[in-house]
């Protein structure tokens, strides 16, 4: 009996392991990925990319579904749950490629907000960018090369277009627009004429976010943060670099007022001077005996040696919109904070998801009277982008470290009431002070007349209207219609693609009539691009061939024209065409991951053979089948 | 701007109603509603009661909506586009100026017009049925298609499809942006409550028919343009004009039945009576909601 049974079962589990070694493996299924994109209320050349891309996966044997979200929505699934497969849209970007460093170093993997959405983790690319952050004069510039050859290898997000932006503007209330960046708060300050009394400059805005939340930290509400801008004061104003723009006349875009200190990358604002003091240690010798970088780089968890120090001198008798005296307290507090909303070493640490790469190399800071002093472990011109960070009051904000609650329902660890309030009414520092909002329809701001730059003895540009009533306009065509019966005297957000023809060709026809129009069309510069994103958590998409052939399969230079109809640039690296080393530079196609195709008909086969290169199969139905 | 829309809004629609009363309610109803209006009035104010209630709801409801949505509701989007994929398309490619001026006149002043009227033409019949069944049909409308909205997210096929669907009304006239933002979200297109509506008071006026005979062919063409309008302008899509017919139909066959359920006047008649005579009975169930 007992025999019986034994053999019974030694018979039985040989013929089981059989069963289960066959059972077990996974079904090899059709790839089936979903786009997240913004519809086109939300942005119009997102949705269209996101179409165009996906017909052309579909070309290519993938079966996509395209999830449509609103501008919050987006931005949360994707920069703060990561919940996505693959997704398009514009990415905020920069003047200058240290933008990088967050975006694509693997500990920031984890964080929400514009680091490192991908999940992207290779500890190579990381050491690039370590590079990058140390490196300072032609070494600095050598190591931007290398990383943004590298990304274009690996290709952790596609990077399509940098659109031209356009506005219209009227110039018979308030002149002088070309004299600041219009999505920065510069743009807004030194109009003409100087000084208005009780004139309001009105800006229609085609996005209602600013009307329902005005945190400068709540990256889902956020884009560049202009009228955040406005409300808080910086230590320092970056300046566009000439040559680097992709508009054409690039000569006005120097801000006026403004005069040659040395610095070429930053003018003073709330800060009034600083100075840099390189580290006598960490000299630039011992780093290119090394060969290819810093020899700690080699070590991922080794500790930085600071680097220099950064002294910066704070304007003397600021003050926030209720009063409070803003002092050295404050801009301390403001780096701390940043670093670590909930300010306790003992909690689940929750850093903003916005400038978190601007005080990242930011190692202490010391305050003594007026001075602050910050001991950096990166290059100069990488630890100055903390004087880009918006200085929040420490007595209101040092309130909001607590994890937000709301009653029977869990909320997720790190979530402090800084990252989710509305900030509304936002108290600042800033030029212009908040008066009042209705949600969808209007936010208005009124000058703030203790501000700095109301003082004679300051010469930067100053607020000239009284009054900023930024009008909600959901609609390029409605805005435009309001800069034209003088309804508006600006579109603050650049006009979208399929309305710039229009706009271009009225304004020539208006130019042959007669010289005193006051409306005028505005091309300026930006950083600004068009992407798609790979979530790299997961497979496919963790896997460098595969998204190298997706690469392939988006035609930039067709995209370009039928979705910006012109209006853009494509590119293989998303920097301004001052950092776009020779090697990337656009050649009529992509010069790493040319385009799988001619004039946007996707060669199939050619996609096939590709995919079938990096190691995936097609069915007989010629479905490509992959393995999650 | 908004008000200069709106303005035009109401003087056109006035006209509109001006010359339909002329045309379809005639001299006899009018003057009889002239000594008739007070008991009328009373008859219907609860029924109108209710429908204020639910459109100030409605107006504050619609603020929250869209966040409560996003957290709780299914985005129906490509489901729907895949469903149905490529009809609008179809029905775009016979534009022409004439058409989108047509369409958008239609989807504006035509549906305002569509749904002021009968309230109008109701109000000066004798028997007031027809139109606590509309008002209260309408009360429907809007309550069903709210708790609709709040479950489904759908953006319409101009967002989904801009370079091919093209938002003709808002491209061709700007200005009426600023009037449909005031009423409509973009996620909230499915069901549309233009073609649900319309309907409504097509299918009140083929029960109506034997009162105001011609009235019930204008509807027709009227309901047809508007639910035409909303698709044609690429607001709607298809799938979401047939859940409004189908939501046009369930609200009026309910407001069939609970029309003249509750008798709001017989109650108050009671209570003048109880407070006259003391000994009064009252049927407390039938009266009171």
């Amino acid at each position: 009996m007992l025999a019986a049974s034994v053999g019974l079962s030694v018979s039985t589990s040989g013929c089981l392991r059989h069963v289960r070694s066959i059972v077990n493996r996974n079904e090899v299924e059709q790839l089936s990925l979903t786009i997240t994109t913004l519809s086109a209320d939300g942005d119009r050349e997102s949705i269209q990319l996101a179409q165009d891309i996906g017909a052309t996966l579909e070309a290519a044997g993938i079966d996509i579904e395209i999830d449509m979200q609103s501008r919050e929505a987006f931005r949360r699934s994707i920069l703060i749950n990561h919940d996505f497969d693959i997704y398009v849209g514009r990415h905020p970007g920069d003047i200058r490629p240290d933008f990088l460093y967050e975006t694509l170093h693997s500990k920031f993997a984890d964080e929400s907000g514009w680091q490192n959405p991908f999940g992207f983790t290779n500890l190579t690319f990381d050491t690039y960018l370590e590079r990058q952050q140390r490196a300072g004069g032609e070494e600095r510039e050598q190591a931007v090369n290398q990383t943004l050859e590298a990304l274009a290898l690996e290709q952790p997000f596609v990077p399509i277009c940098v659109p031209h932006e356009f506005r219209l503007v009227r110039t018979d209330r308030f002149d002088g627009w070309k004299q600041g960046h219009l999505a920065t708060r510069m743009g807004y300050l030194g109009l003409d004429p100087p000084t208005t009394e009780e004139a309001v400059l009105r800006a229609a805005h085609t996005d209602s976010r600013p009307s329902q939340n005005l945190n400068p930290l709540a990256v889902e509400f956020r884009n560049r943060g202009l009228v955040t801008g406005l409300l808080y004061d910086s230590l320092a104003v970056p300046r566009w670099s000439e040559g680097g723009t992709d508009a054409g006349d690039s000569d006005d875009e120097e801000p006026n007022g403004i005069d040659e200190d040395g610095d070429r990358t930053y003018s003073p604002w709330l800060g009034a001077d600083w100075t840099w003091n390189e580290n006598e240690n960490e000299d630039g010798d011992e780093r290119t005996e090394n060969g290819s970088g810093i020899d700690t780089d080699l070590d991922p968890d080794a500790d930085l040696e600071p680097t220099g120090t950064l002294t910066v001198t704070l304007r003397e008798g600021c003050q926030f919109h209720d009063g409070h005296e803003l002092t050295a307290d404050d801009v301390a507090f403001t780096v701390d904070f940043l670093s670590d909303t909930t300010r306790d070493d003992n909690e689940f640490p929750a850093p903003s998801p916005r400038y978190r790469g601007h005080i990242d190399p930011i190692a202490d800071v010391t305050k003594q009277g007026n001075e602050l002093e910050f001991t950096c472990t990166a290059s100069e011109p990488v630890a100055k982008r903390v004087l880009e960070i918006p200085i929040l009051p420490a007595h209101i904000w040092g309130e909001r470290t607590e994890t937000a609650s709301i009653p029977a329902i869990t909320v997720a660890d790190g979530t402090t009431e800084a990252l989710i309030t509305d900030n509304l009414p936002p108290i600042g520092s800033g030029p212009f002070q908040f008066e009042n909002r209705t949600q969808r329809e209007f936010v208005t701001l009124e000058r703030f007349d203790e501000h700095f730059t109301r003082r004679e003895s300051v010469a930067l540009p100053e607020a000239s209207a009284e009054t900023l009533r930024i009008r909600i306009d959901p609609r390029s065509t409605s805005a435009i219609e309001l800069v034209e019966t003088d309804e508006a005297d600006v579109t603050s957000l650049a006009l979208e693609s399929y309305v710039v023809d229009d706009v271009l060709e009225a304004e020539s026809e208006r130019e042959q009539i007669s010289d005193s129009d006051p409306l005028e069309v505005i091309e300026s510069s930006t950083g600004s691009f068009y992407h798609l994103g790979f979530n790299a958590r997961t497979a496919p998409f963790s896997n460098p061939r595969f998204r190298r052939v997706i690469a392939r399969l988006i035609d930039k230079e067709q995209l370009v024209s039928d979705v910006f109809y012109g209006h853009a640039r494509p590119i293989a690296a998303p920097v301004t065409r001052e950092w776009t080393p020779d090697s990337l530079a656009w050649t009529g196609t992509d010069p790493e991951t040319p385009f799988l195709g001619t004039d946007g008909e996707l060669d199939v086969e050619a996609a096939r053979a590709a995919f079938e290169e990096a190691g995936f199969r097609y069915d007989d139905q010629g479905r490509l089948r992959v393995r999650y | 701007m908004l008000t200069q829309v709106l303005v035009q809004l109401v003087v056109v629609v006035t006209l509109m109603i001006a010359v339909s009363v002329a045309l379809f309610v005639g001299r006899h109803r009018l003057r009889v509603t002239r000594t008739e209006w007070r008991t009328r009035l009373r008859d219907t104010a609860p029924a109108l009661a209710v429908l204020t209630t639910v459109l100030l709801f409605n107006s504050i409801a619609r603020q929250i909506v869209p966040d409560l949505s996003w957290m709780i509701g299914w985005n129906l989007t490509w489901a729907i586009y895949d469903i149905e994929g490529q009809f609008i398309l179809w029905l775009q490619s016979f534009e022409t100026p004439a058409v989108t001026a047509y369409f958008s006149f239609m989807y504006i002043y035509g549906y305002v017009f569509a749904l002021t009227f009968p309230v109008v033409a109701y109000f000066a019949l004798a028997d007031t049925r027809p139109l606590r069944e509309l008002l209260a049909a309408y009360t429907l409308n809007y309550t069903l298609g709210l708790v609709l909205y709040v479950f489904v997210i759908a953006f319409g096929p101009r967002n989904m499809m801009p370079e091919l669907v093209e938002a003709l009304l808002y491209d061709t006239y700007p200005q009426y942006q600023h009037l449909t933002r005031q009423v409509n979200r973009n996620t909230n297109v499915f069901p549309s409550l233009h073609a649900s509506l319309a309907t409504t008071v097509t299918l009140l006026a083929y029960r109506t028919r034997d009162r105001y005979p011609t009235w019930f062919y204008v509807t027709l063409g009227l309901g047809t343009s508007i639910a035409l309008s909303t698709m044609y302008l690429g607001i709607h899509w298809a799938i979401d004009v047939l859940a409004g017919f189908g939501l046009a139909y369930v609200s009026v066959s309910l407001a069939r039945v609970l029309v003249d359920r509750w008798s709001v006047s017989a109650w108050l008649a009671s209570i003048r009576g109880r407070d006259a005579d003391d000994d009064c009975e009252v049927d407390s169930s039938s009266d009171h909601t």
